[in-house]
């Protein structure tokens, strides 16, 4: 469904594509409109400003100038922790992960400063640091350089975790991050760098945001609720559709931010469905997934007509070969499978 | 307290008499505050980590942050009281904050306690975490063009961390107006300075990040305030950062309950001679400042103060339940 080839460079646009919006793009647009819109956004990073390798940041060394467009050296204790320092001192400093996987190197910085440090001082600080984290697995990056780590910091307080899907999602939720208080980790999945999108009319908009916890059905269906995040989503709508002709209604729900978790959408669709499927590239053991089924059960343990399943990756490194990838991460087959399965249950 | 703060104090070099005696007198407000928060310990009227107090080295706090200007920021370790007290700060809510009072600073919710309008963040939970987030205050400054200087505070055990380093290579390569103010108290709770470093000193690390680095006498303050004073100038002009490395000792235990098994005690005994607040006082008599009696005049006036504020903490109410949910998001 998506390229595995992540590195490649300058690949051809499918006419019938044009017209889209692209993922990547998208997550630009929103940064180089905020940042002409507000000058205290700075942002900082390896190779940011010269060579970004996924090309989010492309063009605004050229727009913002070196004093905005910050290249640093590989240093990510520093990068989180000077972020944070600039943010109290009235800054909002994007900070880009090379890939999500190197933000292990900063941790401190992440729970204990940027996420605390409000609550420590009394609420006299605010910390307003958006850490960009490109992540997830499908096209052989291997252990450490194709991770979800979101589950990590969904578990400490102070944080808000944002998870786009789409183009639309990722300009929106961006140029909210941007213009709130908070520090927010913004995962963005690699495998969507490439993909285009249909875009709502209002996208153009200048004040074109959408809300934290806030979640979006992306598919609205009967049977089967199934919440997925990043590329699972579509993994999921592609499920869906196969399960169609067969009858069987899925409702995806992309709940888009992890913190805060929109849980009355999730639970609408589950007391109308009563069954749950929830499909992550997140590590099984204490991931969103056990997260959500968790809440469902606390608050709609009666309206299930199954048990809930989860979907993950069951606590493998992440393997370089594709096989052996393959085997780890969710997909579309697994998906129908679980649902199939749920199905059969009740 | 008279309302003389560090930060409206300007002078360069010839350093005024009442500018030396308001040094001596935040010395010893310090030293009495800290004895007042380590006794609520003692009496078991406040519980949680046990105080970490910085007896001896109140000369590194002074003279840094009295060569600061209005706008700088400090960045407190988990030995912050100094600091706080020296950049101007209320001692009742200091120590109000330090018993987990809602009169505190930071309402009771920290030992870190902040005060933005004096320019003090207060850190320290997490052993150089402070360094960084110091030298992001300094990219915000050269970001907005102001000429202030952010002082993050850490000691030589610090030194040991990759935040250290991490920070120290970036400001220099970015040439921000960081103060890298090492206190360097000899001691790493039990390990002595030659057991984790293999130099003699802290300074000579700041050659390897291509930036000016300096070892005074800590317990000198008049040597402290000269030191960063330079610092501070040349952070000032763009010339990015320096690290300063104040050589003093912990006359106190780590903690307050620090039995100190780590070192002779004649060791200790020694160093009490070098007492930086007996240092400045005999310079002070010698030089004709501080007259006869003067010293004890000004130590009665702090123990009042500190007395005042032990008593303003201990009135003081823990905040309520419901503050716990409050702060964690802006």
């Amino acid at each position: 469904m998506f390229s595995r080839r992540l590195f490649e460079h300058g690949a051809k646009v499918p006419p019938e594509q044009k017209r889209l919006t692209g993922y990547r793009g998208a997550i630009n647009e929103a940064l180089a409109e905020e940042m002409a819109r507000d000058s205290s956004i700075i942002v900082m990073g390896q190779d940011v400003g010269k060579a970004p390798p996924f090309g989010v940041t492309v063009g605004l060394l050229d727009k913002f100038g070196p004093e905005r467009i910050l290249d640093t050296p590989i240093s990510e204790i520093v990068m989180v922790g000077a972020a944070v320092g600039a943010a109290i001192g009235g800054m909002r400093p994007v900070v880009e992960m090379q890939f999500g996987d190197f933000l292990s190197c900063a941790i401190d910085q992440v729970v204990h400063q940027a996420a605390m440090l409000r609550y420590l001082t009394g609420g006299q600080v605010k910390v307003p640091v958006i850490i960009r984290l490109p992540c997830g697995g499908g096209q052989g990056t291997g252990s450490h350089h194709a991770q979800s780590m979101y589950s990590w910091f969904v578990h400490s307080p102070g944080l808000r975790v944002v998870l786009p899907s789409t183009a639309a999602d990722a300009k929106g939720l961006m140029k909210t991050a941007l213009r709130q208080n908070n520090p927010v980790l913004f995962f963005e999945e690699k495998i969507l760098y490439r993909t285009r999108w249909e875009v709502p009319d209002d996208y153009a908009s200048p004040d074109f945001t959408i809300p934290f916890g806030k979640a979006e059905v992306k598919r609205p269906g009967q049977d089967v609720t199934a919440v997925a995040t990043l590329a699972m989503v579509h993994y999921a709508i592609e499920a869906a559709r196969r399960l169609e002709t067969e009858g069987v209604s899925v409702e995806v729900i992309d709940p888009r931010t992890l913190a805060p978790l929109d849980m009355e959408t999730i639970l609408a669709s589950v007391r109308k469905t009563g069954r749950l499927v929830v499909v992550d590239e997140a590590y099984l053991s204490c991931g969103i997934q056990g997260e959500i089924i968790a809440a469902v059960s606390e608050k709609a343990f009666h309206d299930l007509k199954a048990p809930p399943v989860r979907l993950g990756n069951p606590g493998v490194p992440v393997p370089f070969a594709p096989t052996m990838e393959e085997a780890v991460i969710p997909n579309i087959d697994k998906i129908e499978q679980a649902i199939r399965e749920i199905m059969a249950a009740s | 307290m008279p309302k003389v703060f560090a930060r409206q104090i300007f002078f360069d070099t010839q350093m005024n008499q009442k500018t030396k005696i308001e040094m001596l007198r935040r010395m010893l407000l310090i030293r009495h505050l800290e004895y007042k928060w380590a006794e609520a310990y003692e009496n078991r009227e406040i519980d949680g980590i046990p105080p970490s107090i910085g007896t001896g080295q109140e000369a590194v706090s002074v003279g840094t942050c009295m060569a600061l200007k209005p706008g700088d920021f400090v960045f407190t370790t988990h030995r912050g009281v100094g600091p706080q007290l020296a950049m101007g700060m209320d001692p009742n809510r200091i120590l109000a904050d330090l018993c987990f009072k809602a009169t505190g600073y930071n309402k009771g919710k920290s030992y870190h306690v902040t005060s933005m309008e004096h320019g003090v963040l207060g850190m320290g939970g997490i052993v150089g975490a402070q360094i960084p987030v110091g030298t992001g205050m300094a990219l915000a400054f050269k970001s907005k063009k102001l000429k202030n200087v952010a002082v993050p505070f850490f000691g030589e055990g610090a030194c040991n961390e990759g935040a250290f380093h991490e920070a120290a290579n970036l400001a220099a390569v970015w040439k921000l107006p960081v103060i890298f103010l090492c206190e360097n108290n000899i001691y790493a709770i039990s390990l002595k300075f030659e057991e984790f470093i293999p130099i003699k000193s802290i300074a000579v690390r700041a050659k390897a990040y291509g930036m000016p680095g300096v070892t005074v006498d800590g317990n000198e303050v008049i040597a402290v305030y000269r030191a960063v004073a330079k610092a501070a100038a040349r952070a000032r002009r763009g010339l990015g950062p320096s690290l300063v490395e104040a050589r003093t000792y912990r006359l106190a235990g780590h903690l307050c309950d620090d039995p100190g098994y780590y070192r002779p005690r004649e060791e200790v005994a020694e160093q009490w001679s070098r007492d930086p607040i007996l240092l400045f006082k005999n310079q002070l008599e010698a030089e004709g400042i501080l007259d006869k009696g003067g010293f004890e005049k000004l130590e009665k006036e702090v123990r009042e103060i500190a007395d005042k504020a032990a008593d303003f903490a201990r009135k003081s109410p823990h905040p309520p339940a419901e503050e716990a949910f409050t702060d964690i998001f802006a």
